[in-house]
């Protein structure tokens, strides 16, 4: 019987948010849940469950419909009808499911295409499946492939490069003006939400200071403590502004608070040293005038909104590099599946028995010079090599077909024989002794 | 082809591919090909030093007036103020315009050869050396101040416009690194070139015995330092930063690019390179 793997999800695109936290499957435990049972065709799953995304991916034998059973499970576990499920869901089966997985590691299936949470949540997602023993052979290879094949996209593609939020492309453009953030001040002029998000960016980039200046002047200092920066009395906001590098404004107000002549004041004062004004607030705080100045520049949220659309513009574009490796390397974990049957397994070690004593006997052939141009001696060293590389490798034959048939060891002991004889033809570790780094192994010839 | 000349086409070639190989890094946008296209500068840069030296030791003090070695001197001074830059603040990117620069100023030199250009006798002597060394300093510093200038002045105006910034300039260094480098050809150059011309007037006092002979060279020498001195009081004084002084280190960069090229080869002055 195959192996077969099958994924049942609802994403942000076939639910809405009332749906997905409806189904949303916190501390889930398909082992104690009664999903994994001995007598369940299903062996392995992992529960993923995040805000925009909820997968249950399991792997099985047997021919009956995996998704089903996941339905039934699921359902249980939100007290509804199994049927209730199906216009949110959708289902994959095999190649599909990785393929899907796949893309949804590398968030081509994001709601942000190439956001970086997507990753270390699937990474939680096994690492819980591993505690709880619900990740064996397939499963384990599976998620390892789907955390490379990330890697890979994140490194071969550009959908994961340039900001794609506000605060993010602000930081950005700051480090284009200033470049190492290190030494540099930023101010908030207005403690609200978004404010505090472009600080906690301008953090993580290492700004060295943050001063915060809001008309309350109690909500300020809340925020100072809560980002460890240092809260300025609304009415000093001009006298301190000459220690800011970076201003971001985002206050309620309905008027143009900073003007062009007071920055020219405070440009004189602080020597023509650099700053740079991002204003997010609508109606907006900063006279559009003021990047004229000379040294002063000045973005808004209009501008910064342009910035994101375009980057996302260009991810977009990188999706597609990024599908193709993902097709790539569906492929090879396809094979890999195939693999795990019986039958290729013992072929596979039968051929490399015999590769390997066919290179010996060549070897030796050369070795032995004019002896070897005997027909007699020739032929009485390939029956010993060959006899030789058969009977080594009996022992393992034998064992092997008797621990196939068992339901739940079988792929594993295929895959560990594979591993251990090296049929599927990885590359040696980088700790792997330097003769077999240097020169690989003696590989078998594909066909 | 005698050892000398072999060196040379060595360096040449060396700052050739260099050369190509800053250009290429920008153009496939990979700092690889940079890292192999300065060590290959850094060689032909210690061949071309041994070149030198070995041109000072073997020439008679007499010969040394050779206008092609000046242009040597140039192209060595180019790449070591370059090399410098790169090291201290991480300006790889002025290789972009310098090694190209001093593989032409180089290759001058090379091919000047055969043309005997003699310069007047007047002007052998150690002070010449502070005279010729302070003002080549000064002139590379500068070289390197407009290039980065040029690329201050276009990236900074695609960040007021909002325009997009993508392709090979997304890869520029900040605005702050590109106006330090102004900072320091500033801060650095303009004390040379006031060494420089004054060590060059006071020469003239002794060897023409007149300090101030109202030839073009001169005029253009005092006008170049003007603007250098307002740049260098801007700078420090009134805190200048950014556009001003990126576009007045071009202009000045011109104006000594026009007294040492033009005057030199085409009017009849005492730095004049006719026989």
């Amino acid at each position: 019987m195959n192996q077969r793997i099958c994924l049942l999800g609802l994403n942000h695109r076939t639910a809405g948010v009332e749906v997905r936290e409806r189904f949303a499957l916190v501390d889930s435990n398909p082992r104690e849940q009664g999903l994994i049972t001995g007598r369940s065709p299903i062996r392995e799953a992992l529960v993923l469950s995040t805000c925009n995304r909820v997968e249950i991916v399991a792997a099985g034998r047997g021919n009956g419909d995996l998704s089903l059973l996941l339905r039934e499970y699921w359902s249980g576990l939100c007290g509804v009808q199994p049927d209730e499920l199906i216009p949110y869901t959708y289902v994959h089966h095999d190649l599909e499911a990785v393929t899907h997985l796949f893309s949804v590691a590398s968030s081509l299936d994001s709601m942000v295409l190439g956001e970086p949470q997507i990753l270390g949540q699937l990474k939680q997602t096994y690492r819980r499946g591993v505690e709880q023993g619900t990740a064996g052979v397939i499963l384990n290879r599976l998620l390892h492939k789907a955390f490379s094949v990330a890697k890979r996209v994140r490194t071969e593609t550009k959908v994961a490069s340039n900001a794609v939020s506000i605060s993010f492309a602000a930081v950005e453009l700051a480090k284009r003006i200033f470049g190492d953030l290190a030494n540099q001040t930023a101010m908030l002029v207005g403690a609200g939400e978004m404010a505090e998000l472009a600080a906690t960016h301008l953090i993580s980039a290492g700004v060295k200071r943050i001063l915060i200046a809001n008309r309350t002047h109690a909500r300020g200092c809340e925020l100072a403590e809560r980002i460890r920066g240092e809260a300025v009395p609304f009415s000093n906001l001009f006298k301190r502004m000459a220690d800011a590098d970076i201003i971001i404004s985002s206050t309620g107000a309905t008027q143009t608070v900073i003007r062009k002549r007071d920055i020219q004041g405070i440009m004189k004062q602080r020597r023509g040293r650099p700053m740079f004004f991002i204003d997010i607030a609508v109606p907006r705080d900063v006279d559009p005038d003021v990047n004229t100045l000379d040294n002063v520049f000045l973005y808004d949220i209009d501008d910064l909104k342009e910035v994101i659309e375009e980057n996302l513009a260009q991810r977009r574009s990188e999706a597609d590099k990024a599908r193709i490796i993902v097709a790539e390397e569906t492929e090879k974990f396809a094979t890999w599946m195939r693999s795990l049957d019986l039958k290729p397994t013992i072929l596979d070690l039968l051929a490399r028995g015999d590769d390997l004593a066919q290179r010996e006997l060549k070897k030796t052939m050369r070795r032995m010079g004019p002896k070897a141009e005997d027909p007699d001696v020739a032929q009485a060293l390939e029956v010993l090599v060959s006899s030789l590389a058969r009977k080594l490798y009996h022992e393992p034959l034998v064992f092997l077909k008797r621990r196939a048939g068992e339901e739940d060891a079988g792929p594993r002991y295929i895959d560990i024989i594979r591993r251990m004889f090296n049929l599927n033809d990885e590359p040696p570790a980088p700790d792997a002794h330097p003769e077999r780094r240097g020169s690989g192994c003696p590989g078998r010839q594909k066909s | 082809m005698n050892w000398t000349e072999w060196t040379e086409f060595l360096v040449l070639s060396l700052y050739f591919c260099g050369a190509a190989l800053h250009i290429a890094a920008v153009l496939a946008r990979k700092p690889m090909i940079q890292r192999v296209g300065q060590i290959l500068t850094i060689t032909g840069f210690s061949l071309h030093t041994l070149d030198i030296l070995f041109f000072l030791t073997e020439t008679d003090p007499q010969v040394l007036g050779q206008g092609p070695f000046y242009f040597s001197l140039l192209a060595w001074t180019l790449i070591i103020v370059y090399l410098v830059f790169s090291w201290r603040l991480q300006m790889h990117f002025l290789g972009l315009t310098a090694t190209p620069l001093a593989l032409i100023l180089f290759s001058f030199a090379t091919t000047l050869n055969s043309v005997e250009v003699i310069l007047p006798e007047s002007l052998l002597s150690l002070w010449f050396g502070l005279h010729i060394g302070t003002l080549f300093l000064s002139i590379c510093l500068l070289a390197m101040a407009t290039s980065s200038g040029a690329v201050y002045l276009y990236l900074e105006n695609k960040i007021k416009a909002k325009s997009k910034i993508t392709g090979l300039s997304k890869d520029l260094p900040s605005l702050a690194l590109f106006d330090k480098v102004n900072a320091w050809a500033v801060n650095i150059g303009f004390p040379l070139f006031t060494v420089g011309l004054l060590s060059g007037f006071l020469w003239a006092h002794f060897t023409r015995e007149c300090i101030f002979s109202w030839n073009p060279k001169e005029l253009v020498a005092i006008v170049t330092w003007l603007l250098f001195a307002l740049l260098f009081h801007q700078r420090l004084v009134n805190g200048w930063r950014g556009r001003k002084p990126a576009k007045l280190a071009i202009w000045i960069f011109c104006l000594s690019l026009i007294s040492m090229l033009s005057i030199n080869f085409f009017l009849e002055t005492p730095h004049g390179f006719q026989p």
